[in-house]
């Protein structure tokens, strides 16, 4: 017995060997105050192409501007928000970013056990058990006017069934929602509400899969709106969405992405309503380093370019083009308004 | 040596060589992969066992963290074990798990005003029974008519997880229209913490609040002491182990296989069902969407293979499981290594026990152990629970 585990215990010696002779030494920092800023995902994860990804993106850019170090951790299920986001916080991080409405109760937690240290939420507030916004000052909501992007999309979706250029126009257009929370239907409110505003005989479903991670859930609920005509498909259910574009790819009808540009998504994908949560994700950062961290709300909207759209795989045309640009324009100056509400 | 050692590390040798294996793996993957395997592990060790923290991490929370994630490995894993010794495949410990969170938060919720002495019990033994039921149907099922319990454990987990969907958006429990969460359940169904949740209070360093260990340990390891006792010191136990060894021979012997089908199953499902209750009356407190993507009872799976389906062997293996749960987020956040490492560990620890790797090496060199000889009648379901699977004492 004992023979044997003095070989074990040289190939164990052996492999921390190996494991040492790889490692490196981390370089020492500056003299100037470095900020520490920490991102925690949901559960869609880094690559979910859509709003974790673009938080990434900002973090990113910020931290070739401000030289800030930033470190990400990808929450795998929902049990983990709390302890990620303490993680970062018990490290004095000077900011901790929340990704998603997923993790408000979560932010509203680890908020009341650190009030100094400064949080931001993009989509949400920490809230308590009940979803009350607790209001708490070291806390920032991140949230955008989804409603422009979705009437930009929802222009382009009524207008090329009012002029018969979609792939089966029949005056139905299709909206698919991972669940029915204020976000997702900010964003079918103004893709429903700009379509009747381009084609006032549209027919506008709407539909929920009930779920943001899973394509097969969403493929289902797409698959039932374009048997029943649709032939443009929104989707508003984040990872799960993916399915929406495969399957309007599937049947051969358009599809619109969201929150980030989806065009490499499906060939379908005519255009993409986008939430910019880099643009978000950074200013929030930039807040910090300026020492101008303000708690509340924080609203991203086509105003301060913080929301928009995307065009992708279809070539428009002029009369399209300038149409998108007048709703844009009028969005940006105030004179139209898409609301938040899914009109009937 | 006495036999007792021998014997002792002849068991502990395939699960520790597989932790081993997986662990060698892993360090090349990182490495090929651009990593620095030494940092990973070192981010996976302070995470899991708030060891070695280099980064400013707080120990005694990082082990507060592990122990929220072994207490219901160990509960569910005694779950997936006890029908592995008779021969079972329970494959719905998440759908037994989901059934005792939904059962405890509507008692907890329906009942809401009642004093803790009363209110405690109920959502617990609620959550047991509910439990019990949802792998009681496929017991009775297996008992009666013969349907596979690995088909029909995974339909009901999808049962299960859709029936939480509907309870909380849009059924009964939820809290309002737009929310994805039920109302939170009564002070008194609430698990005792082990240490006071009071913000104000600061303890190691940071506020009371942030150490979510709560006495719901107690109750996992007292289920673990009570799935040994059951096993080893009952006449119930002797018919599970009867059963699994083989039926026929159970049968032939007066063992009535229907009987200790149906309630080897009812007891596992109670076990993951109190896992679920437990969850939401020591951390939760309310039913929310963060179960939609629960993993726990398919990880329970895991955890009694590596556990050799023995009380002591599923709790290490708890703790081992929740230490990489743990430790993944730490290891992403100051090596900057994807925490889906974890995921990899897990599925190669798994994937070594299955192919039985470590018999492989041990017949192929001779010095380092006699190979495990394979008893003659072997339950399809368990080849390496048995004791037999471990090497003879010397006579």
């Amino acid at each position: 017995m004992a023979h044997k585990r003095l070989k074990f215990l040289g190939v164990a010696a052996a492999v921390l060997m190996l494991a040492m002779a790889c490692g490196g030494s981390n370089g020492g920092g500056g003299n100037t105050k470095q900020y520490k800023i920490g991102l925690v995902t949901d559960i869609g994860g880094l690559n979910d192409k859509s709003f974790n990804h673009l938080a990434f993106v900002g973090l990113e850019k910020a931290k070739a501007d401000f030289g800030i170090k930033d470190d990400v951790i990808e929450s795998h299920n929902g049990s983990e928000y709390v302890p990620n986001l303490t993680n970062f916080a018990s490290k004095s991080y000077d900011l901790v970013i929340g990704v998603g409405f997923l993790m408000q109760e979560a932010v509203g937690t680890v908020s009341t056990q650190f009030p100094n240290i400064h949080f931001a939420i993009i989509d949400g507030a920490g809230t308590d058990a009940k979803g009350n916004d607790l209001k708490h000052t070291n806390v920032q909501s991140l949230y955008f006017k989804e409603q422009d992007a979705g009437a930009m999309v929802g222009v382009m979706a009524g207008w090329l069934e009012k002029n018969g250029k979609s792939k089966k126009p029949q005056h139905v257009i299709g909206a698919v929602g991972g669940v029915s929370i204020p976000p997702v239907n900010h964003y079918i409110a103004g893709y429903k509400w700009a379509a009747k505003m381009e084609d006032p005989g549209i027919q506008v479903q709407v539909g929920y899969s009930n779920d943001f991670t899973d394509p097969a859930k969403c493929k289902t609920v797409a698959k039932a709106q374009i048997d029943q005509k649709s032939d443009i498909e929104f989707q508003v259910a984040g990872g799960c969405g993916l399915g929406v574009l495969q399957q309007a790819g599937q049947s051969g009808v358009y599809s619109i992405g969201v929150d980030a540009d989806q065009k490499d998504a499906d060939p379908s994908v005519i255009a993409s309503a986008l939430k910019k949560v880099d643009v978000a994700t950074y200013t929030a950062i930039q807040n910090v380093v300026k020492g101008q961290f303000s708690s509340g709300a924080l609203t991203f909207s086509i105003a301060n370019d913080g929301a928009g759209y995307a065009l992708d795989n279809l070539t428009l045309p002029a009369e399209l083009k300038a149409e998108l640009d007048k709703v844009q324009k009028q969005i940006h100056d105030g004179t139209l308004t898409p609301p938040a509400d899914i009109p009937a | 040596m006495p036999p007792i050692a021998r014997r002792l590390a002849g068991g502990l040798a395939m699960p520790l060589g597989s932790v081993v294996l997986a662990f060698v793996i892993g360090a090349v993957i990182v490495a090929v992969t651009g990593g620095n395997p030494l940092d990973a592990y070192s981010g996976l060790l302070c995470g899991g066992l708030g060891i070695a923290c280099s980064q400013g991490e707080n120990p005694a929370l990082q082990v507060s963290t592990t122990i929220v994630y072994v207490i219901p490995l160990i509960t569910t894993g005694v779950a997936v074990a006890l029908p592995f010794r008779a021969g079972l495949f329970n494959i719905g410990a998440e759908g037994q798990l989901l059934a005792g969170m939904m059962a405890c938060t509507a008692i907890g919720v329906k009942f809401s005003d009642l004093p803790s002495p009363i209110l405690l019990p109920m959502v617990l033994l609620g959550g047991m029974a509910a439990g019990a039921v949802w792998a009681g149907v496929p017991g009775i099922l297996k008992a009666t008519v013969g349907a596979h319990e690995v088909v029909t454990t995974i339909m009901l987990n999808y049962v299960a997880q859709w029936l939480l969907r509907y309870l909380i958006i849009g059924g009964p429990l939820q809290l309002a229209p737009g929310t994805s969460k039920s109302l939170t359940i009564g002070p008194g169904a609430w698990l005792a913490r082990v240490l006071p949740n009071d913000n104000s209070l600061v303890i190691f360093g940071l506020p009371a609040g942030v150490f979510r260990v709560h006495t719901g340990l107690l109750l996992a390891l007292v289920a673990a002491a009570a799935f040994a006792f059951l096993l080893w010191r009952t006449s119930l136990g002797y018919e599970i182990r009867a059963v699994g060894q083989s039926q026929r021979a159970a049968r032939y012997a007066g063992v009535s296989v229907a009987r200790t089908i149906i309630v080897t199953m009812l007891i596992a499902g109670a076990f993951a069902g109190l896992a679920g209750a437990i969850q939401i009356a020591g951390v939760d407190h309310n039913l929310t969407d963060i179960y939609f993507s629960d993993t726990t009872g398919f990880d329970a799976i895991a955890v009694a293979l590596l556990g050799l389906g023995s009380a002591v062997g599923i709790v290490l293996a708890a703790i081992l499981f929740g230490a990489l749960h743990a430790g993944g987020s730490v290891m992403q956040a100051d090596a900057g290594i994807s925490g889906s490492l974890v995921f990899v560990l897990q599925a190669l620890i798994l994937f070594s026990i299955a192919a039985n790797f470590i018999g492989q090496i041990r017949r192929l060199i001779p010095g380092l152990g006699r190979p495990a000889a394979l008893p003659p009648e072997m339950p399809p379901a368990a080849p390496m629970m048995t004791e037999a699977a471990v090497p003879p004492v010397e006579p």
